[in-house]
């Protein structure tokens, strides 16, 4: 419970942080904390079910703030936490270039999902290429924050883990002794 | 039966959860399409949690740009009084002339009451959060329930139209800029009169459809808000026309705007405390909203 409510607040943190720079900073280069967070969560976590529901509160949270449709943001957070969770089984996500690959990739997949759940519930989406190129920007300044997010959400997950035989022991399984 | 119900339960979960949103979003679009929503508490506690953060955290960069700007105003400031005060002496001659010309023609007393009606107590606010997906255009701003801001109050600068207000907490009320693609407000051609909708694209510039037959626009034509959509008054601006497409045989064209408002450096803005009478007729007649802290009048900046 008490892994579970720190990265929830982790999230929430990341939600409104992000809303704040995005006032500072162009959107476009302004990096999707939130989403990174979710990523961050999914590498580390055991027992989806859980997990989707943590994901369905954040992507809840996210659409408060945001000027998308209730559930939006909570739809999608479900299929990038699956994704992310399955992605964790298949590939190996343990280095800093992997992972800003697969959170950049994972940003353009979130961006195209956005715009098909607004053009079939809003209608009116003409896509257009100057949106493709803010979109691989955004996806390649989230990339480039992707290592450091997660490893501010293993610190905060190991912190509030109760079981301690789960802690990361922080071996590299890559690295082997020459 | 427990090894099925550790099978089937993570797809289950995510197909309960997903059909819940799905449902929360059809009825969170009809309710846009009403017009916005006061939030019920448990939705507002994000937006009340959000603002003071969000305030705190862009405080240091607003009071460097707030400190840049000063220094600048300054610098113009002496160039600028001289040829204001020249030019209020110009307006309050001419205007004495019109009051001169309406107490002959006995017009005074209707205008009189015109603008008890027309003008509208305003609430200044700040602009505290963004959205970073390019695909809405929504802003937070620090004002809420609590100063009397309700769903439904447009919001504007001196500019011209922000938006509207689609959700409110205590201390905050997102706001759906003109740009975002639900946002549609009816508008005219200052010069020419012609009628149209100002569509929001989700892009940086605006859309105007207006009836080919007798819509005269050029590019350049400034278009403001016509006061019939019953949401914003009448005159407020909108944009001005950049560019009009080929008409394609049909009866309408369209024509692209730039926004009057410049959406990449807002900060203040004014939110409207009376709605219009579209939006009274949806919410119900709870009477026009004032505040104690609102200031009369359009915005003087």
């Amino acid at each position: 419970m008490k892994r579970i409510s720190t990265l929830l607040g982790l999230g929430v943190a990341a939600i409104v942080l992000q809303g704040a720079l995005a006032t500072v900073v162009s959107p476009p280069w302004c990096p999707d904390l939130a989403l990174l967070v979710l990523v961050g969560i999914g590498l580390r976590w055991r027992g989806l079910a859980r997990g989707l529901l943590l994901a369905a509160l954040l992507g809840y949270s996210r659409d408060l703030l945001s000027g998308s449709l209730l559930g939006e943001h909570a739809l999608l957070y479900l299929f990038t936490f699956t994704g992310t969770v399955v992605a964790t089984r298949q590939l190996n996500l343990r280095g800093s270039w992997p992972l800003a690959g697969f959170a950049a990739g994972l940003t353009v997949f979130y961006g195209f999902g956005m715009l098909a759940l607004t053009g079939f519930f809003v209608g009116g989406v003409d896509f257009r290429l100057n949106w493709l190129g803010a979109e691989l920007v955004h996806a390649g300044v989230t990339g480039i924050c992707a290592p450091a997010v997660s490893a501010v959400v293993g610190w905060a997950s190991d912190w509030a883990d109760d079981d301690p035989g789960r802690r990361s022991l922080g071996l590299d399984a890559i690295r082997r002794p020459a | 039966m427990p090894d099925l119900l550790k099978r089937i339960g993570a797809p289950l979960t995510f197909g309960v959860l997903a059909l819940l949103a799905v449902i929360t979003m059809v009825s969170d679009r009809r309710s846009l399409a009403e017009g916005g929503r006061d939030l019920p508490w448990w939705q507002a506690v994000m937006l009340e949690i959000a603002v003071p953060i969000q305030d705190i955290v862009a405080a240091p960069v607003d009071g460097v740009r707030g400190l840049y700007h000063d220094y600048v105003s300054l610098l113009e400031v002496r160039e600028q009084n001289d040829r204001l005060q020249v030019r209020i002496a110009e307006l309050e001659e001419a205007n004495l002339q019109y009051r001169e010309a309406l107490v002959a023609s006995g017009h005074l007393q209707q205008i009189a009451a015109m603008r008890d009606e027309f003008e509208i107590p305003m609430l200044p606010s700040e602009v505290v959060g963004l959205d970073v997906k390019p695909w809405f255009r929504s802003v937070l701003v620090d004002r809420g329930a609590g100063h009397g801001v309700r769903a439904g109050n447009p919001v504007i600068t001196a500019e011209g139209v922000v938006g509207l207000v689609t959700a409110t907490s205590r201390h905050a009320a997102k706001t759906m800029l003109l740009l975002d693609r639900q946002s549609a407000i009816d508008g005219i051609v200052q010069r020419s009169r012609a009628r149209g909708i100002v569509r929001g694209r989700g892009t940086d510039q605006l859309e105007f459809e207006f009836v080919v037959r007798g819509g005269d626009v050029v590019v350049g034509d400034v278009v403001i808000t016509s006061g019939l959509g019953g949401v914003y008054p009448k005159g407020l601006r909108i944009g001005e026309v950049v560019e009009i497409s080929d008409p394609a045989g049909g009866l309408l064209q369209t024509a692209d705007l730039r926004p009057a408002v410049d959406f990449g450096r807002l900060e203040q803005v004014f939110l409207m405390m009376r709605r219009g009478p579209t939006m009274d007729l949806l919410y119900g007649d709870d009477g026009p909203i004032e505040s104690a802290s609102a200031t009369s009048g359009r915005p003087s900046s």
